[in-house]
């Protein structure tokens, strides 16, 4: 078996990932530079090991991608690199005992260190994805499956959650805490898309007409409804308001990509029109987070505090900014914006790399959005197109969110930044979904097999696939 | 202006400078990426591989780039010609609709196969499947550079 599949391995250059690489850890060492000569104040490298673990292990991916020579995209890589080394410079200037875990043997590490060790799991989960996968079955014909894994998840954060200021996000397994909502997006696009492909057809047609709206059959709007109900939920259960904007704006993006029907987008903004006015009835949080976006300098000693701090920072930032390390320090340890490196980290990136290095930034994600729909359009069929435009999506909307959050162009939703905020959920899941355009992304993956009637052994393996068959089956 | 102050100020700008051309040179690629695609939009969406021929036309190994409906049999108006006494004068038609590549039997007398099962109905095929019409059969690849 092994040997089979290594037989069918030829290493291939990949000179355009080789030349975004070298010129990503170029540019990410110039910055570790000017932030240890900053800080030091003379010319100083500082102890830059953390960035060069941190390069050497990309390298070893890129090595392993060359090696293994699947086609995969050569761009996307490179450009999560320069993330999460932009990510990595930022954590190691930030008070390294912002956030502490005790990490047994290896000691007490630090927000860096655990940042650098986050980034390296995200990194492997790319590689291991983007080598890996060659076969979209396990995603394609599980869908209701993943569903069902989907919303246990949800349940059990109902149930089990922890609160942290008053939100319930997080999940706590023996001494590992999680944040499922990040698995769930990526769990979410998956099923969506397995629908979407399945019932395109049905949904693009017209049976009802309500005003001037063209409707499908009334039972495949169900899914949407559910859709809507499920955000709704999170929402007044979690308060997490911006995982369910999130998870709305991908499905509504997904239904629009699968039917082209404007209606439908209609449809869903009303949807959602009309749970925002009954969330803000009903949830104090709500129309907290919509008051200080209104008007953070009512409150700017109280729930206003952060904005009018974020605010201040890009202000501070200017169009260059004020260097790395050179922002407004935070002498005992409190930031000069709370949650300046999860929620506000662009804020604190803008501060230090100015408008020009903020710009940047949104270029890196813009990057990320033209190769993943680039990927999408090139998609054998449906579902692949579907999924590679879902994950393109949840990564993108999600950065957009958070952005203009942190710019106060939108209420502030506690989303991450992908592969720049800290914290660990975020960097895997975000991991999973760069991990699967490339592997979709390479042209060779093989096309599912043509539906046919199953042999015997087909059947007798089809049943022995357990509980996520059997799922499958009671669901339809 | 100090030294240092100049030398923190050539690091801050050139840390910012190569952010910049990092997305220049992606940006370029991407260009010509664009102008390569536009370029390859009438490409077809498929080709069919001979994997083996009796009569040695089509010879083993060529490529047919397939049209969005493409005939195959042995009469002179279909896409794909075949020499091949087990294939019948309309043979098989392979459609491309939406993203998938379908195949139907077109009432011949010795069948169509995929993957060396009869056809029945309208089948979708993926590519890397073979396609077996009379004693001529092909493999459906996508249409790569």
């Amino acid at each position: 078996m092994i040997a089979r599949s290594l037989a069918g391995i030829h290493p291939r250059p990949r000179g355009r990932e080789t030349s975004l690489l070298l010129l990503a850890a170029v540019a990410l060492l110039t910055g570790w530079l000017s932030l240890a000569t900053t800080q030091a104040g003379r010319l100083s490298a500082g102890d830059p090991g953390l960035l060069v673990i941190y390069l050497a292990a990309a390298g070893v991916i890129h090595v392993l991608f060359v090696i293994t020579g699947r086609r995969t995209d050569q761009v996307l890589f490179p450009a999560v690199v320069l993330l999460g080394g932009i990510s990595l410079l930022f954590m190691a200037r930030l008070p390294p005992s912002l956030v502490t875990q005790d990490a047994g043997p290896a000691g007490v590490l630090t927000l860096a260190p655990l940042q650098l060790v986050w980034l390296l799991l995200s990194l492997s989960i790319i590689a291991g994805l983007a080598i890996v996968v060659r076969n979209d079955t396990w995603l394609r014909n599980y869908k209701y499956s993943w569903a069902a894994a989907g919303v246990t998840l949800l349940l059990l954060v109902f149930l089990f959650g922890d609160e942290v200021n008053g939100v319930r996000l997080m999940l706590r397994v023996g001494p590992i805490v999680g944040q499922p909502s990040e698995l769930l997006k990526v769990i979410l696009v998956v099923f969506l898309a397995g629908y979407l492909a399945e019932n395109r057809a049905l949904l693009a047609g017209t049976s009802l007409r309500v005003g001037p709206l063209d409707l499908p059959p009334l039972a495949y709007l169900l899914p949407m409804l559910a859709m809507w109900g499920i955000a709704l939920a999170v929402v007044v259960v979690q308060r997490d308001l911006g995982a369910a904007l999130l998870f709305f704006a991908v499905f509504l993006g997904l239904l629009y990509v699968a039917t082209q029907r404007t209606s439908f987008v209609a449809l869903g903004l009303l949807l959602a029109a009309v749970g925002s006015v009954f969330l803000y009835a009903v949830e104090p949080t709500v129309q907290v987070r919509v008051a200080i976006w209104l008007d953070p300098f009512a409150q700017a000693l109280g729930s206003g505090f952060q904005i009018v701090r974020g605010l201040y920072a890009f202000g501070r930032g200017g169009l260059v900014g004020t260097g790395l390390g050179a922002g407004l320090p935070s002498p005992d340890g409190t930031l000069a914006v709370p949650a300046l490196h999860t929620d506000y980290v662009f804020a604190g990136l803008a501060e230090e790399l100015g408008a020009a290095g903020a710009i940047a930034l949104i270029g890196l994600y813009l990057v990320i959005a033209e190769r993943g729909l680039r990927i999408a359009a090139r998609g054998a069929d449906d579902f692949r197109a579907l999924l590679a435009a879902g994950l393109t999506l949840v990564l993108v909307l999600q950065a957009a969110l958070i952005m203009a959050g942190d710019l106060k162009l939108v209420p502030l939703t506690g989303v991450t930044l992908p592969f720049v905020a800290y914290g660990g959920s975020s960097l895997l899941g975000s991991g999973i979904c760069v991990g699967l355009l490339m592997a979709l992304s390479d042209a060779g993956v093989e096309a599912p097999a043509p539906p046919q009637a199953l042999t015997r052994g087909e059947r007798w393996r089809a049943r022995g696939r357990g509980v996520a068959g059997r799922v499958e089956r009671a669901v339809r | 202006m100090s030294a240092f102050e100049i030398l923190v100020w050539i690091l801050r700008l050139g840390f910012l400078g190569l952010l910049y051309l990092f997305l220049a040179v992606l940006a370029r690629g991407l260009l010509r990426d664009l102008r390569g695609a536009t370029a390859r939009t009438t490409r077809a969406a498929g080709v069919l591989v001979v994997m083996a021929a009796p009569a040695g036309a089509p010879p083993v190994g060529a490529t047919m780039a397939l049209e969005t409906i493409t005939t195959i049999g042995r009469d002179a108006d279909n896409v794909v010609v075949l020499d091949d006494a087990f294939a019948s004068t309309h043979h098989a038609r392979l459609t491309f609709r939406g993203r998938v590549w379908y195949l139907e039997d077109l009432g011949s007398t010795n069948g169509t196969r995929l993957n060396g099962r009869p056809v029945e109905g309208v089948v979708a095929v993926g590519f890397g499947d073979e396609i077996a019409v009379g004693e001529t059969r092909f493999r459906l690849e996508p249409a790569s550079a």
